[in-house]
């Protein structure tokens, strides 16, 4: 199952590469630099999805105590993780040609780099606590409190003013996108969201074969 | 406005150092549990190899 889904995100990333950069035109106000957009928003949506997942798994946690849970949580709060540094490093490398500097302490951009630091932090704690128990009991607590911070990094652009422009697809009413600019954005999506299963699921299985090997 | 390819090549190749990295890292921790489960499974005390004499039977020291 993990390796079909390894596979499958092989295949999604070509398609996703083949749609960024030969499907979809040049654009017409940045240039080829937008095509970076092909990458940065996919990856904090799978960012935000996993984050989610790891929500609801520290929730199930708190509930039951069951130690698939935690694993799930751990797995999915790690590749969240690693998706938002890909969104935030991208994000710089686009903002510096487009806005003139990689980094501006806007509310979209100093709400993401908190979201991050949070689940730093929440990977730094996993470590730190010796008791597993105990180290997993307060990881779900920080991992609950910092997923609930995604829908302010989300809504930051509606209500702050900033630099960093406002959803063009996750909000009400349609699209003002062009079809083919729509569909390499949501194959792209769909290639890195099987990344991030992937991801997840062989880092639970890791998880479970490391608490097995020191049980 | 320029292109500007150098920025989009610098996005792709490091958002693909970070997932090849992340992809190694999961193979290289996968690779030493195995190790540690073969070390353990070879350090598993043996009923055979050394087996303790019977009270009884063991001789007073001198």
């Amino acid at each position: 199952m993990v390796k079909v889904l390894g596979w499958l995100a092989v295949v999604g990333i070509a398609a996703g590469l083949t749609m960024g950069f030969a499907v979809a035109p040049r654009e017409v106000t940045q240039g080829n630099v937008q095509r970076i957009m092909y990458l940065h928003v996919p990856a904090v949506w799978v960012a935000y999805l996993a984050f989610i997942v790891g929500f609801v798994a520290s929730v199930v946690y708190l509930a039951r105590r069951r130690d698939t849970a935690d694993r799930l949580a751990h797995a999915a709060c790690e590749v969240g993780t690693v998706f938002l540094g890909v969104n935030i490093a991208t994000g710089a490398i686009w903002g510096k040609p487009t806005w003139g500097t990689w980094w501006t302490w806007d509310a979209r951009l100093t709400s993401v780099a908190v979201v991050f630091v949070m689940f730093l932090a929440y990977l730094l704690l996993r470590q730190a606590v010796e008791d597993p128990e105990r180290g997993a009991r307060y990881a779900a607590v920080l991992g609950i409190v910092a997923a609930l911070n995604i829908p302010l990094v989300h809504f930051s652009v509606y209500w702050w003013r900033t630099l960093h422009q406002p959803p063009s697809l996750l909000k009400p009413g349609t699209s003002a996108m062009p079809p083919s600019i729509l569909a390499a954005l949501l194959i792209n999506f769909a290639a890195l969201a099987l990344l991030g299963a992937y991801f997840i699921a062989r880092r639970a299985r890791v998880l479970a074969a490391e608490a097995e090997a020191l049980a | 406005m320029p292109d500007n390819w150098s920025f989009v090549a610098a996005a792709y190749g490091l958002a693909a150092i970070v997932f090849l990295g992340y992809w190694r890292r999961l193979g290289t921790k996968e690779r030493e549990i195995t190790a540690l489960r073969a070390d353990r499974g070879s350090h598993q005390p043996s009923r055979t190899a050394h087996p303790r004499p019977e009270a009884g039977s063991r001789a007073p020291l001198q």
